[in-house]
């Protein structure tokens, strides 16, 4: 494996952004991060700006009003990028499947990379799915 | 105050102007003395009022608890479509809640504001500005506050002739 | 020619001193999209406009499609953090049409649960707030602190986020002795680390610089505006949905109903701060006096004709839905009114800059953090992300492309 690649799987730094979830999401996300989960361990970094991540971590049912801005910060982030979905909203529409403002899925705008199931994921499942997105791109 | 005292005040004051107060106890109608036909039942519960005025008094109603029976609180505003009126309801107060309703025609959807007694319900007019289509004369700042950018215009989500669809995936999922 | 075209500049700039800075749906302060336009004079915030439409997603419309029992589910995922108070207050309006009461031992459990939401939610809001003024060894700290509420909370329904324990009747699970005497040391522990934190709020002197004399609301202004919650007692105005209001046992259980008067930000983390301390020993009294009994009755689906009003306290303010029937097993509307929503005209008069009283840019984070915005459930239709206010948001370029957009 080369020095590049080994970089880019021991310091993934990730992006969270709520396309109108209900927060439970982002909860469950942010108290990964805390000393009890403990993502960082995995070298795992909150970052701000589109510019310095490479994982984009989604939540929530993408609305009109977001996407637009969705594709946006997607753009901006550099290559290679990754996409995780976090809980059933991102994957399906979730429990707001069928109403006027929402699209269905997050794949119906952007390509995903890995799926965390769960209404909210419990922070154990999200560290088994960033887990199992650097296990993927190791093999690769 | 006391849900019967509020009543009172309000059947002296306006009388026969009053279309209905209700104070709905437990699921029982208890119809109480009606002054003339044009008052309808008066319900009785737990801390809850619900008055229903034509709209020509309905602002002196609303300015009648703000100011003198001091219920300053708008909670919210509800906007209802019934299929031949709209129906605009604002909820007063702190302890008791206090529902004035009025109907209104969807031929001519507009009613006076109530922001300059009560600037907090501005964003309450608002809302029912974009999600029914009533117009509030007076309004200092009536925009787009919840329906996406872009929303067409005379579409209104909470009318009962309005069909929700979702919008379309913009690229195929493999 | 460069320096007359600077000179010019200056000039104009001189006299017209404001410039509006966005902050959009990504920023990495508040986890939610929402947009806050902020009008400046150099440092001095002179205005605030707020967009809230990124988070509609159309419940209100949805409710009406779906039977009651349905709608738990989707009630329950206006928000996250306040779901407890979400179920709550529906299922209270489903019972007034209904006309029917429930068994007392569903309403002790319905308060235990929900005054363990309440510290939930208070203790998350403790660590954000403590994040946007950078001590984020509070942020840990309590966040670690809160994992005890949430376990408990795990123990109790089953799921720690989105709990689903309020159904039209009752409540779903039974509360065993067991149960009861974890939630007692949970409860220990719990005090014991708040009154440090109280502490900790109370003596620390950047807390005190970053929050004291910032985002002052008069008690005037708050009434006049109609905010709701903490931030209304904070400013010195004793209004509680619980003792004006009650539901559940509120008339029964005893508790103080907190207020400060100093106006400001460091008063609502007070205001804050005591109400967790009350809901622990409001908590111990449901322990102690539970009686025995059945958790729930059996309603049928379509309740008769009428129209019903529920209010609750949830952990941001008063809560108030309002729910018509026709008598068919859908509602015939549903009207749903968070605290955020109520609270936004308060957010904004406490951004804008007077004569007696200068807002900075520096200070917009924990403003707006302290009101607890929750613009999930404001934007049952959209919301706007306020920004966190780093530099690299408003990078020239970038603001420019925002400006465009």
């Amino acid at each position: 494996m080369n020095l590049v690649k080994w970089a880019r799987l021991k310091s993934p730094w990730l992006l969270h952004f709520n396309t109108g979830a209900c927060n439970a999401c982002d909860i469950e996300v942010l108290a990964a991060l805390t000393p009890r989960y403990d993502l960082e361990r995995f070298g795992a970094l909150l970052k701000a700006s589109p510019r310095h991540a490479d994982v984009l971590v989604v939540t929530g049912p993408v609305t009109r009003q977001v996407k637009d801005r969705l594709l946006r910060v997607y753009n901006q982030m550099p290559d290679p990028k990754f996409v995780v979905a976090v809980g059933t909203c991102c994957i399906s529409g979730g429990v707001f499947n069928g109403c006027y403002n929402v699209y269905p899925g997050l794949d119906s705008i952007i390509p995903v990379d890995a799926y965390i199931f769960g209404c909210p994921p419990k922070p154990e499942a999200i560290i088994n799915g960033v887990v199992a997105l650097l296990k993927k791109l190791e093999a690769s | 105050m006391e849900e019967n005292e509020v009543s009172e005040a309000l059947k002296n004051k306006f009388g026969k102007k009053i279309l209905e107060i209700e104070i709905p106890k437990k699921g029982e109608k208890v119809a109480e003395d009606m002054l003339i036909p044009e008052i309808m039942e008066i319900k009785v519960s737990k801390r809850r009022v619900f008055v229903t005025v034509p709209i020509e008094i309905y602002k002196e109603v609303i300015r009648y608890l703000v100011e003198e029976l001091g219920f300053n609180h708008v909670q919210t505003m509800t906007g209802l479509d019934t299929g031949k009126v709209i129906e605009i309801m604002p909820h007063l107060g702190r302890g008791i809640t206090i529902t004035v309703r009025t109907r209104i025609g969807k031929d001519r959807p507009v009613l006076s504001t109530i922001t300059d007694l009560v600037p907090g319900a501005s964003l309450h007019e608002r809302e029912i500005n974009d999600l029914l289509g009533v117009v509030f004369e007076g309004h200092p700042n009536l925009t787009r506050i919840i329906v996406p950018e872009g929303w067409p215009k005379g579409v209104y989500p909470l009318r009962k002739d309005y069909i929700p669809e979702q919008p379309k995936p913009i690229r195929e999922v493999s | 020619m460069q320096e007359e075209e600077l000179q010019k500049m200056e000039k104009k700039s001189a006299y017209e001193l404001f410039f509006d800075i966005p902050v959009g749906p990504q920023h990495p302060a508040l986890k939610e999209p929402a947009f806050f336009k902020f009008r400046v004079e150099g440092e001095r915030v002179v205005g605030v406009d707020v967009d809230v439409s990124y988070n509609h997603r159309g419940i209100e419309r949805a409710l009406e499609d779906r039977n009651y029992i349905q709608n738990i589910y989707l009630i329950e995922r206006i928000c996250g953090i306040c779901n407890v108070a979400h179920t709550l207050c529906y299922a209270q309006a489903v019972e007034q049409l209904h006309g029917k009461e429930i068994p007392p031992r569903a309403n002790y459990i319905r308060l235990m649960i929900e005054e363990l939401a309440r510290i939930h939610s208070h203790t998350l809001w403790l660590g954000v707030a403590a994040h946007e003024i950078g001590f984020d060894t509070l942020f840990m700290y309590v966040w670690r602190d809160r994992e005890v509420v949430m376990d408990l909370i795990e123990m109790l329904t089953g799921n720690r986020v989105t709990t689903a324990i309020n159904t039209i009747g009752g409540v779903r699970r039974d509360v065993s002795d067991e149960a009861k005497d974890k939630v007692n040391k949970g409860m220990n522990i719990l005090e014991e680390r708040l009154k440090y934190y109280r502490k900790v709020a109370l003596n620390d002197p950047t807390v005190n610089a970053r929050c004291s004399g910032v985002g002052i609301l008069k008690p005037r202004d708050a009434i006049k505006l109609c905010a709701v919650g903490p931030t209304l007692r904070a400013s010195g105005v004793k209004n509680d949905v619980r003792r004006d209001d009650p539901y559940t046992l509120h008339d029964e259980v005893p508790f103080n109903v907190i207020t400060f008067d100093t106006m400001d930000v460091f008063a609502r983390v007070l205001v804050r701060i005591d109400e967790t301390l009350e809901s622990v020993n409001m908590i111990r009294y449901c322990l102690d006096h539970m009686p025995n009994g059945d958790v729930r009755i059996k309603l049928p689906l379509s309740p008769p004709v009428g129209e019903a009003v529920s209010r609750v306290e949830a952990p941001r303010g008063e809560l108030i839905h309002y729910a018509r029937s026709n008598g068919t097993k859908n509602p015939e509307r549903y009207k749903v009114r968070t605290p955020t929503f109520g609270n936004i005209p308060s957010v904004s008069e406490m951004l804008t800059s007077k004569s007696d009283y200068e807002v900075n840019i520096a200070d917009i984070p924990i403003v707006l953090a302290s009101i607890d915005p929750c613009f999930s459930c404001t934007a049952r239709m959209e919301f706007r992300d306020v920004s966190k206010g780093k530099t690299w948001i408003w990078s020239l370029k970038e603001l420019k492309a925002h400006c465009k957009k």
